[in-house]
């Protein structure tokens, strides 16, 4: 390697080893607890952390690498032995939280409009100012927004990614079968691409064996959120959804790593069910959170959520598990399965893809499942589809007989509506709900 | 028994003292930039109209305001929905939807027979369909508050304002007025706009008779006639000043928590 | 400036781009012909004139606010559809027999999900729309546009019949062809018609019958052909973004001295670059190829971007353009990124560009027209 390319990689890596740092220091904190729940945590934390480690390695090394999501059937990738990561996980996660508000500001500086969702705006700045390695391939993410759209057509059109050959695959905006089988071809087609790019093949039997311990997975999560139904709730803010999904759709799809995982999160919410250990701070509100969990606020607000008003996220738009098992029988039921579930089961793509009518069903299935006392819809500034939503939501939730909250705030950078006024606007609304402070 | 119920606002701080479920006295007074000193004046001088001289004269006090601004010798603080929506219930228990129109805030509340919130809607966000939306476009027409209501009344072909931020809202008013416009119908624009805002929130909760007006903004006669015109409906005179709701609803909480303590002094 | 003919043909299209409904179709109406809106340019308004109905094209002319809509959509939502939803729910939109909507973007998809439940339009038909442009894709798009077919069939007890189509697609494409021409007059130093009065025209194709409309347009045209020319334009400007169907906006940018002599808009040069092939023998194919593939795309069609730029530097050479204004209506991601991308290929090009934020219902004329002004002093002019 050149002193040039060195210099770049250099660059292109600094972020991805600050977060590795930063969870370090979260395991680190971690270490006195050596309870079950800590253990589960850890294992998540050192999960991520292997991720950055798996894709530096590729880019020191030049093995290829392709960007992708967890909506392209990523048992595929499992099963093609394809290292693969979404690059977006550094803004998402937030681990990068110290930079975020900087980022952000330059985004506009760069030109892109602020009323553009956060997070893809990040996306576009770690590729423009070349602070993520260079995958061998690009998948695009076609739904459910207009922003990935257009978000990923500036990445292939870049300085630094104009020469990352790139594929997306296109998704149709019904759930019946002729929808299932346009998007199980688009990803035969996924498949070709990946393989010249990476120069890996995929082989049915080996998808068979991944899909079967994806099935595994998702039973096994499926029964953790039955677990979830009991009241109280076992599981407080720290242990949840957003792990679940993780693990599932995103590190470990089809491997024995998330069903190993997952048999000891079962377990230990079986525990807990049983002696009827709810959070610490003691149950009072169970609450639907209808987006995902606004991660790096997660210390700020689920703490207080908990203590000052006794409220548990019970459920939220990622962990909301609709799955059906992957028929194995052959490669068509598989790509069959897989497409299915990557058009209309995962998370955020299922309730933001389509028409209203999918999300409106999770709602009300969710409230009622879930002994749900009230539900919030965070309206993160990304979502537009979900914000032109606001009435239908209002009204869903007014004949299930719930206290609806529509916030209207920005998921990743917390000036848009700060942590304050998040907590004033929830206090308000708890309180006129006619619940009471803990 | 006598117990106060403390509002502290942006522009205004409110206090109403009920003795025997009744309205003995109330006081509305300009809030100063500390919210302990305004509470303090507003009780003071509800106190003052009754001779009393001290808090401890009072069996029990509930405070309420915008966000954060808590009153502080209040026994206990409860959000201005609530308050709002047991004050306008109380004044007139025929009323279902409450808007209040605040110095920098407005709300709509959906509530039931009993004063209960069902649902509502805030604006916290911005000046639109507040005090201070007035305030400014009255500056931009160089006339007081009072003033600007009036030549609402007097529109007759009402200009047509489609900005939503009062920030454009105030350019497009000067811009009219440079233009020529008549005040009367720039007025009329200026109140169908804030009507026009205030529809919107009470659509999202639901339009249901009998309405009514609180707040400051509450007794200017220029937007509930426009807000009429809006919703359709004609909006409910309120018998006492509207301003005073949400103390009102906060001295009737506090009736009620001695009630409860009773209760569970006898159960005990 | 001014487009100097008195032309009885440009008033009416002006008129009908002030309201919604309009006398020549409320005569339709009155007879018993059908009308059927859509809300984008991908819907195929070829197989609404084949089934003998109108097809309208949705916009929010008139518009008095959003109190209505406020209910169901939100602040960070489009005001195109904002007001449209809300004209929708005041009762502007009753005379609609039918309501076509595409997923083109978030905010119009989700038109759909709150008009169906709100208002009583007899049909309200969703199509998916792909999302690149490929043999797949339009195989899909050809698969949706017969299900568009049945469904206004059996609705209406209809027949629309490949010769329909075909006989359809002929009336279309005479309008591409006279609108085409049209433009060409605009390549001249001295262009005898304005911006916002050619916008008047092409919005004008969308509201009337086109059986009315192509002889009115030829005969403007051929009036337009002998006409003097507007005057001595302070720049030539192509105006590039989403739905404008506002003649008083390109009014506000040509008050400046500048004149908008083509564009890249949803009304406008995407509506002609392109014909539908006759000759193919199945006339829905060549409607699913003509809107996937043929007509220049829309920046939500993932792949595309560099033809699209490509189409830009074309019509900027074709039309001797200055400088080019890139505007869109706030919150719209797809021309967020479009317009993003475009200021990387115009600056390689060295042709200057205005990036403009606009609402639906235009407010801060002087705001506009300030902008304008600077960037056409910036340009030297």
């Amino acid at each position: 390697m050149s002193k040039v390319e060195k210099a770049r990689l250099d660059n292109q890596l600094e972020r991805l080893k600050g977060d590795k740092a930063l969870l370090q220091a979260f395991v680190d904190m971690l270490a006195i607890d050596n309870s079950e729940e800590a253990d589960l945590n850890r294992f998540v934390l050192q999960t991520v952390m292997n991720k950055y480690d798996e894709i530096m390695n590729c880019a020191e090394n030049d093995i290829p690498f392709i960007a992708a999501y967890f909506a392209n059937c990523p048992e595929i990738f499992t099963a093609m032995d394809v290292p693969w990561w979404i690059f977006l996980q550094t803004p998402f996660l937030g681990v990068s939280s110290p930079f975020l508000a900087a980022d952000t500001d330059e985004t506009a500086k760069m030109g892109w409009a602020t009323d553009f969702c956060t997070v893809l705006r990040l996306a576009m700045f770690y590729v423009e100012k070349d602070l993520t390695p260079k995958p061998a391939g690009l998948i695009a993410l076609l739904h459910p927004c207009d922003g990935t759209v257009v978000v990923h057509q500036a990445i292939s059109k870049s300085k630094q990614w104009h020469d990352v050959p790139v594929f997306g695959a296109d998704s149709p905006y019904w759930d019946d079968e002729r929808s299932f089988k346009y998007y199980a071809e688009e990803t035969d087609r996924m498949v070709e691409f990946v393989t010249k790019c990476t120069g890996k093949t995929l082989d049915i039997n080996k998808l068979r064996e991944v899909c079967k311990i994806s099935n595994q997975t998702y039973a096994l999560w499926a029964e953790y959120n039955e677990l979830r139904k009991a009241v109280p709730c076992p599981h407080d803010w720290t242990m949840g959804p957003p792990q679940c999904f993780a693990l599932a759709c995103y590190y470990y799809p089809g491997k024995i790593e998330a069903v190993n995982w997952f048999k000891m999160l079962v377990g230990n919410a079986e525990k807990r069910v049983k002696a009827g250990t709810g959070m610490a701070a003691g149950e009072q509100i169970r609450a639907l959170w209808f987006d995902i969990l606004p991660i790096m606020w997660q210390f700020d607000l689920s703490p207080w959520l908990e203590q000052e008003w006794g409220v548990n996220i019970v459920m939220n738009m990622f962990g909301y598990t609709p799955y059906e098992p992957i028929d194995t029988t052959s490669k068509e039921t598989m790509f069959h399965d897989l497409a299915k579930r990557s058009l209309c089961q995962v998370p955020m793509i299922r309730q933001a893809r389509g028409v209203a009518d999918n999300f409106l069903g999770d709602i009300e299935r969710i409230v009622k499942d879930y002994k749900i006392d009230c539900v919030i819809w965070p309206g993160h500034m990304g979502h537009k589809d979900g914000n032109a939503s606001i009435g239908m939501m209002r009204e869903k939730c007014r004949d299930l007989g719930v206290p609806f909250l529509y916030i209207g705030l920005d998921l990743f950078d917390k000036r848009y509506t700060s942590i304050d006024d998040l907590k004033n606007k929830l206090s308000t609304f708890f309180e006129a709900s006619g619940f009471k402070h803990k | 028994m006598i117990v106060g119920g403390c509002d502290i606002g942006s522009t205004t701080g409110k206090a109403v003292i009920m003795t025997d479920g009744q309205i003995a006295a109330y006081s509305i007074v300009t809030s100063t930039t500390r919210p302990e000193v305004t509470a303090k004046m507003a009780m003071e001088e509800a106190m003052g109209y009754l001779g009393l001289v001290s808090m401890e004269e009072l069996d029990y006090i509930v405070g309420t305001g915008y966000g954060r601004l808590k009153v502080p010798f209040a026994k206990e603080n409860i959000s201005e929905i609530t308050c709002h929506a047991r004050g306008a219930n109380w004044l007139c228990p025929s009323v279902r939807t409450v808007v209040d129109i605040g110095g920098q805030d407005c709300k709509v509340m959906s509530i039931d027979a009993k004063g209960k919130v069902i649902e509502f809607v805030m604006n916290d966000r911005c000046a639109a369909g507040t005090g201070r939306f007035f305030e400014a476009m009255a500056r931009a027409l160089q006339v007081d508050l009072e003033g600007l209501s009036r030549l609402s009344l007097e529109g007759k072909d009402a200009a047509v304002i489609s900005s939503q931020c009062s920030v454009f809202a105030e350019s497009e008013v000067v811009t009219l007025v440079n233009e020529g416009r008549e005040l009367a119908d720039i007025s009329a624009g200026i109140h169908n706009s804030v009507a026009s805002r205030l529809s919107s929130m009470v659509r999202k909760v639901g339009l249901i008779e009998e309405v009514a007006l609180t707040g400051g903004c509450a007794k200017n006669a220029g937007l509930a006639k426009a807000l009429e015109a809006k919703l359709g409906v004609k909006v409910v005179h309120l018998p006492e000043d509207p301003q005073i709701a949400g103390a009102l609803g906060a001295a009737i909480i506090a009736a009620e928590r001695i009630q409860q303590l009773a209760e569970v002094g006898k159960k005990a | 400036m001014e487009t100097k003919t008195k032309s009885r043909v440009l008033q009416e299209f002006q008129e009908v781009t002030k309201t919604i409904m309009n006398p020549a179709l409320k005569k339709e109406k009155d007879k018993g012909t059908k009308v059927i809106g859509y809300f984008c340019s991908y819907g195929p308004a070829e197989i609404i004139t084949a089934a003998g109905m109108i097809p309208f094209r949705i916009r929010a002319v008139g518009s008095t606010g959003t109190d209505l809509s406020d209910a169901y959509l939100s602040s960070i939502n489009c005001s195109f559809c904002r007001n449209a939803l809300n004209m929708g729910l005041a009762g502007d939109y009753d005379f609609l027999d039918g309501l076509i909507v595409l997923n083109n973007c978030d905010h119009v998809r989700r038109i759909y999900d709150n008009w169906r439940r709100k208002i009583k339009t007899p049909l309200v038909q969703m199509m998916s729309l792909p999302k690149k442009i490929t043999d797949p894709s339009i195989q899909w798009y050809y698969d949706e546009i017969n299900i568009l077919k049945k469904a206004i069939e059996d609705k209406f007890n209809v027949k629309i019949t490949d010769d329909k189509v075909r006989e359809a697609i002929k009336l279309h494409n005479e309008t591409r062809r006279l609108q085409r021409k049209l433009y060409d007059l605009r390549k001249k130093d001295n262009p005898p018609i304005t911006g916002a009065d050619t916008l008047a025209v092409t919005v004008a194709a969308t509201a009337l019958p086109l059986k009315q409309y192509n002889p009115m347009l030829k005969e403007l045209i051929d009036d337009l052909s002998k006409s003097e020319g507007v005057g001595k334009a302070k720049a030539r400007l192509l105006v590039i973004g989403g739905v404008l169907d506002d003649p008083e906006f390109i009014k506000v940018i040509e008050s400046t001295g500048g004149l908008v002599v083509t564009d890249v808009l949803c009304f406008g040069t995407k509506d002609f670059r392109a014909e539908i092939n006759e000759k193919m023998k199945d006339p829905i194919a060549a409607l699913a190829k003509y809107y996937i593939a043929d007509r220049p795309s829309c920046p939500r069609m993932f792949g595309d971007q560099p033809r699209r730029a490509q189409l830009v530097k074309d019509l900027v050479k074709e039309f001797k353009v200055d400088g080019v204004i890139g505007e869109r209506i706030v919150f719209c991601d797809i021309w967020a990124g479009e317009i993003y991308m475009l200021d990387d290929d115009l600056k390689e090009a060295g042709i200057p560009l205005l990036k403009l934020d606009r609402e639906y219902i235009m407010a801060g004329a002087g705001q506009v027209r300030t902008r304008i002004q600077a960037f056409i002093e910036s340009m030297g002019r």
